[in-house]
């Protein structure tokens, strides 16, 4: 199950990527960790049941921006809120974290997720806890990385 | 009139994608960002439809679905259902509870707007100038049933109607009869032999003069999967067995769009008049307060300055008459209306015990209506 993950989520990327935003995305072979100073959003989604998990999606500020200029239809210039680029954020993390969510239950492993949350920051990481399965995927559109990170752990019971 | 379209979720984009769809389109949206608001917006404006999200925090759509299939008075709002999770054991829960459609996210705008024209007829803007159908219009009903007692019953219960029932058997005639006279709505029975209702509703789809004509399926009220069917395919709306000939009429008005207002407001005498019927009921008040709005803001641009809300034929005050009169006087505050009440003196005392009709002045008669606006009688015969 832990191995279809990335198939899954790569899957997951590109059809949110395509179908709301049109925008060009590729995975890349490896994760390199970029230093950078500007700031970035993270969307998280958790999902509990015979898998157990969270998947953080984040972007820096500018692909942020780009990305919810072509979810809610605006001119860039137009985004001066915070509220906004967040609430982007949170729902195309949503959509991602249902849709490989959606792939884990129809092969046996029944989870619901939560409701998205945001964190913005600069320079910041992320880190699991021991027990916890951590996969990390770098994403590239234009000039900028996404990163999408699942951290999981399998319950007992499930397949 | 435009159709009305709720939008729920939590996401403000979601929101605005949604209304973005439909922006060439004659609608109007209105939106709430929980369960909790949703129900308050689907009982004050009654919308046509309703695009509800699955996962919200205060109130979810599923628990939102629930409450307002227990609602009479929203239980026939059809809802599409919007989820992130495309799980099979997630779709089956939902389809359980009623929905019309779901569609999960990503999405894109047009299939969003393909699936409400499926329910809803969506006239493009500026295309509404063509004159609203009234209630009192004589509209065409056809019945496909191959019983002919139905027919004759179903004409039967709408004969305080100046609509025309006529009756067919089978798919073949239905379809012969709708090629020489285009009906405004159909019945169709489900029962229909080798899934004949299912094969006639294809075809009337397919058809360019009879896709946009409002299905309804005739269903015995026990026979769960075929309404579940039914609703899946794009049936308008279920009729269940045995028939509730005032619901019948109240769906064929809303899919119609019909308009109603003249049962209820007139404009005489320079003044805007709202009568309520003897046979007043909560349905009856939803379709007042559809018109309403439009009713006294059309009035003022007209240069009407007082409203009289007829109360006369009411015989005792409850809830819905009394919401009713909050919202008319309100809307009649805000667009600086003078306003009278007539009613009876047992209506009056009535709405003494409440706070909020407590203070409510009531007259006698359409004359006392017109002394206390400062109408001359004289004026007003003039």
């Amino acid at each position: 199950m832990i191995d279809d993950v990335e198939e899954l989520l790569k899957a997951a990327v590109h059809e949110v990527f395509n179908t709301m935003l049109g925008l060009p995305i590729q995975m890349e072979e490896q994760y390199v960790p970029v230093q950078s100073d500007e700031p970035s959003i993270a969307g998280a989604v958790g999902f509990i049941g015979d898998l157990t998990g969270v998947v953080y999606v984040y972007a820096p500020l500018t692909l942020a921006k780009a990305m919810t200029a072509k979810l809610a239809g605006m001119e860039l210039d137009e985004i001066d809120e915070d509220e906004i680029t967040n609430d982007s954020i949170g729902e195309l993390t949503n959509m991602i974290v249902g849709h490989f969510k959606s792939r884990l239950s129809d092969r046996g492993n029944s989870c619901v997720t939560t409701i998205p949350s945001i964190v913005r920051g600069t320079n910041f990481c992320i880190e699991p806890i021991s027990t916890a399965v951590r996969r990390v995927f770098s994403f590239r559109s234009g000039d900028n990385q996404l990163v999408a990170e699942v951290m999981l752990k399998q319950e007992e019971n499930s397949n | 009139m435009g159709r009305k379209i709720l939008t729920v979720d939590d996401s403000k984009t979601i929101r605005m994608i949604v209304t973005r769809a439909f922006k060439d389109f004659d609608i109007d949206m209105h939106e709430a960002e929980n369960g909790v608001e949703g129900l308050a917006v689907a009982s004050r404006e009654n919308p046509d439809l309703i695009i509800l999200d699955y996962t919200m925090p205060i109130m979810d759509g599923f628990e939102m679905l629930t409450k307002l299939k227990s609602d009479p008075d929203l239980k026939s709002i059809p809802v599409i259902m919007l989820s992130a999770e495309a799980g099979r054991e997630n779709v089956m829960k939902i389809a359980k509870q009623g929905v019309r459609d779901y569609l999960i996210k990503p999405f894109k705008e047009d299939l969003i707007v393909e699936r409400v024209g499926r329910i809803i007829d969506l006239k493009p803007k500026g295309e509404t100038n063509e004159k609203a159908k009234r209630y009192d219009d004589p509209l065409k009903i056809l019945v496909v049933d191959d019983k002919p007692a139905i027919v004759d019953q179903i004409a039967a219960g709408l004969d305080d109607t100046p609509w025309k029932v006529e009756g067919t058997s089978s798919t073949g005639l239905a379809m012969d009869h709708c090629f020489k006279h285009i009906p405004d709505s159909i019945l169709i029975s489900v029962s229909l032999p080798e899934n004949g209702a299912f094969t006639l509703f294809q075809m009337l789809r397919a058809g360019n003069r009879t896709k946009s004509i409002p299905v309804f399926a005739l269903s015995v009220k026990t026979a769960a999967e075929e309404q579940a069917r039914a609703q899946q395919v794009g049936f308008t709306g279920i009729v269940t067995k045995p028939i509730d000939f005032e619901e019948v009429k109240v769906k064929i008005t809303r899919a119609l769009n019909l308009d109603t207002s003249y049962k209820y407001f007139t404009q005489k005498d320079g003044m805007l008049i709202m009568k309520l019927p003897s046979n007043f009921t909560p349905s009856i008040s939803n379709d007042i307060m559809l018109h309403l709005r439009n009713q006294v803001t059309s009035a003022v641009d007209s240069g009407l300055d007082k409203l009289i809300i007829d109360m006369s034929q009411i015989k005792t005050a409850d809830i819905t008459l009394i919401k009713l009169g909050l919202s008319s006087l309100q809307l009649s505050n805000e667009l600086a209306l003078k306003s009278s009440i007539i009613g009876s003196a047992a209506v009056s005392h009535e709405c003494k015990n409440y706070e909020e009709t407590k203070d409510w002045r009531f007259v006698a008669t359409y004359a006392d209506a017109l002394a206390a606006l400062g109408v001359s009688q004289t004026a007003a015969a003039a």
